[in-house]
């Protein structure tokens, strides 16, 4: 007997009975959407944090001022700068893990160009700024070591910058006031979007020198600066730095192991782990979910299969009456919980489409949808339908003709 | 064609034993139209199931063709009732859910054959007992007779040399019943083996050689002189 011909007759059995067939593959259905939904959450947040950690720059840490505590006075967070360039060079003396640190001066200020105004972040920083961060130039150039040496005033500025000062025009060679200060535009920055909590692209870059003495002189007195970001060689050494660190600057700062540091030191590949152990532990759950759905479901063919079988009971007879081999009422019956599991799982990925359209949708998530996780459900439900079809169709195939003809 | 020595079935019901057939020895020759009769316990069906190879004797011989068949497992009996043998009902034992052409092609998609001559051997078989017309209709829509010949077409559509018939006018009435006798009567002038298993007189009387049973033996076995 061909398979077309299993086929047709096992469809024609399906769907003298529609209602049963649907209500059977439930668990199918329920738990192949959970599947696909689970999967797609997994691969999205996995992408969001990659995409992220491209943004911000892998292997990254940075280490901040932090007012000390420990003679018991709070000068309040931004108040004081503890972090000096000093710092920053015996860091690079005593951790050959370190390959770059940008040190970093900033304020918030109004910006004035082109007849518009503008609040944003000026950074006073070093070309490794640029690289540490990813930020490839859309326009023009870094600073050269001139600009860097003597404190010259130019100026990169972010996307968002352009857009509200020029517009779309090219803003390279234009004047800006920073403070009143005039600087020349000799950069334009690629976009690089936003996040949850910052517009990345909202930024003016200056050399370090030129800022502490044009712009933040009386915040950031001597070499002291607010922040750096160091790059670690290699991922595998990002946590042991991170505590390397935390040693020297202790030893440089005079505090002990133990008291309150003056500075802190934040690790960005620590905080996209969060996000992503909290879409992993929807993905377990969900996971859970597709688990005991697809086994419920399994079990729910092997009842509605049992049944079907005792239902018919003589037509099988008929069957062997007229020359059915035992293979063939066997395949008949595997084929038709395979179709009834298939079609479950076909109803099941339309409705997880609609699932990870909607969360995407309202929740504003990343889910990605790959073919893989398309194929795993197919894979699953049909191995569901075989698995849990099979002790019913042998039982019906292992019928004595006779008894099964004369069964009422 | 048939030759049964000193067959047995016993069935084990609970501490009873019951003996459906009691030591039979039949000879039945290609060509023949034999009815067994017997009132109902008497063994006729059993001793058919057992000669249509849907059931397996407890002891003793049956060599279907010079084939002992106890020596064949499911596969080759299901081979056997598939090319050799042809089975008419009583309740007809139609699918419900497939026309009347469909199941008469049921016997042909177990037998392997293609689609084209598939319909073919159906069709010819519908047309042998006057239902080219009504192929598409499902066995509800069909009356009884209809059906009763639906099921003859599907036991000859595979041209099997045996034709086993068990009380196949057991529901129709007599006029129909007439009709079902004389396509029968018809297979078996076409040189198939008919063995019709009824405890009507004025069935059994189509027959060229009568078998009486009784307690799962042979009371009686002659030729039927009246036809």
């Amino acid at each position: 007997m061909s398979l077309t011909d299993l086929i047709y007759l096992s469809q024609k059995s399906l769907r003298s009975n529609i209602l049963r067939s649907v209500l059977t593959s439930l668990g199918i259905i329920i738990g192949v959407s959970s599947v696909i939904t689970m999967i797609s959450i997994g691969t999205g947040a996995r992408q969001e944090v990659e995409e992220q950690i491209e943004r911000f720059g892998s292997n990254n840490l940075i280490v901040r001022s932090q007012s000390s505590s420990s003679r018991g006075v709070s000068m309040g967070a931004n108040s004081v700068n503890t972090l000096t360039l000093k710092d920053m060079e015996a860091l690079k003396e005593e951790l050959p893990a370190i390959s770059a640190i940008a040190p970093r001066v900033s304020l918030s200020t109004q910006i004035v160009a082109n007849g518009n105004n503008w609040l944003t972040s000026v950074t006073g920083t070093t070309n490794d700024h640029f690289n540490l961060s990813n930020w490839n130039f859309e326009l023009g150039r870094k600073f050269q070591e001139d600009e860097l040496n003597k404190g010259s005033r130019v100026a990169v500025i972010g996307k968002t910058v352009q857009k509200n000062l020029f517009g779309t025009d090219s803003p390279i060679d234009e004047v800006i006031r920073i403070n009143k200060v005039p600087f020349t535009i000799i950069g334009l920055l690629e976009a690089k979007g936003g996040t949850v909590w910052a517009d990345l692209d909202d930024t003016i870059v200056v050399p370090l020198k030129t800022a502490k003495q044009r712009l933040v002189g009386k915040k950031f007195p001597g070499d002291q600066i607010r922040s750096m970001t160091i790059n670690v060689s290699s991922t595998e050494l990002l946590f042991k730095t991170e505590k390397d660190i935390d040693t020297v600057m202790r030893k440089l700062h005079k505090i002990s192991a133990n008291g309150n540091p003056d500075f802190v030191i934040r690790n960005y590949a620590q905080f996209l782990n969060a996000r992503q152990e909290s879409s992993r532990v929807m993905s377990i759950l969900l996971a859970t979910v597709a688990g005991i759905s697809l086994i419920v479901g399994g079990i729910g063919i092997m009842n509605i299969m049992l049944v079907t079988v005792t239902e018919r009971t003589k037509e099988i007879g008929v069957c062997m009456s007229v020359g059915a081999k035992k293979r063939d009422i066997l395949l008949q019956f595997l084929i038709e919980s395979l179709m009834i599991s298939l079609i479950g799982g076909c109803i099941g990925i339309a409705l997880g489409l609609g699932v990870i359209f909607g969360v995407s949708e309202y929740f504003n998530w990343k889910m990605s949808l790959d073919y893989i996780s398309l194929v795993l459900s197919f894979v699953f439900s049909s191995s569901i339908g075989i698995i849990f079809g099979f002790y019913p169709a042998r039982k019906a195939a292992n019928l004595n003709p006779i008894d099964a003809l004369r069964y009422e | 064609m048939i030759k049964i020595n000193s067959l047995s079935k016993e069935y084990v019901m609970g501490d009873n034993k019951l003996l459906a057939i009691n030591n039979v020895d039949v000879l039945i020759k290609e060509g023949e139209f034999v009815s067994v009769m017997g009132s109902s316990g008497s063994g006729k069906s059993t001793l058919m199931n057992i000669i249509g190879c849907l059931d397996t004797p407890s002891s003793g011989d049956y060599f279907f063709k010079d084939n002992n068949i106890s020596s064949l497992n499911s596969n080759k009996l299901a081979e056997l009732r598939n090319k050799e043998i042809g089975f008419v009902f009583q309740n007809f034992n139609l699918l419900p859910r497939l026309n009347a052409l469909e199941n008469v092609v049921l016997p042909l998609l177990y037998s392997g054959k293609n689609s084209k001559e598939r319909n073919k051997l159906a069709l010819n078989a519908l047309e042998s007992v006057g239902l080219k017309d009504r192929t598409h209709h499902r066995p509800n829509q069909l009356s009884g007779g209809q059906q009763q010949r639906v099921s003859i077409a599907r036991a000859i559509a595979g041209t099997p040399k045996l034709i086993l018939a068990d009380e196949p006018t057991g529901a129709l009435d007599s006029t129909t019943s007439l009709e079902i006798m004389k396509i029968i009567n018809e297979l078996n002038s076409k040189g198939i083996t008919i063995i019709l298993v009824t405890h009507e007189d004025d069935i059994a009387k189509h027959a060229s050689r009568i078998i009486k049973m009784k307690d799962g033996k042979i009371i009686e076995d002659k030729k039927n002189v009246s036809n």
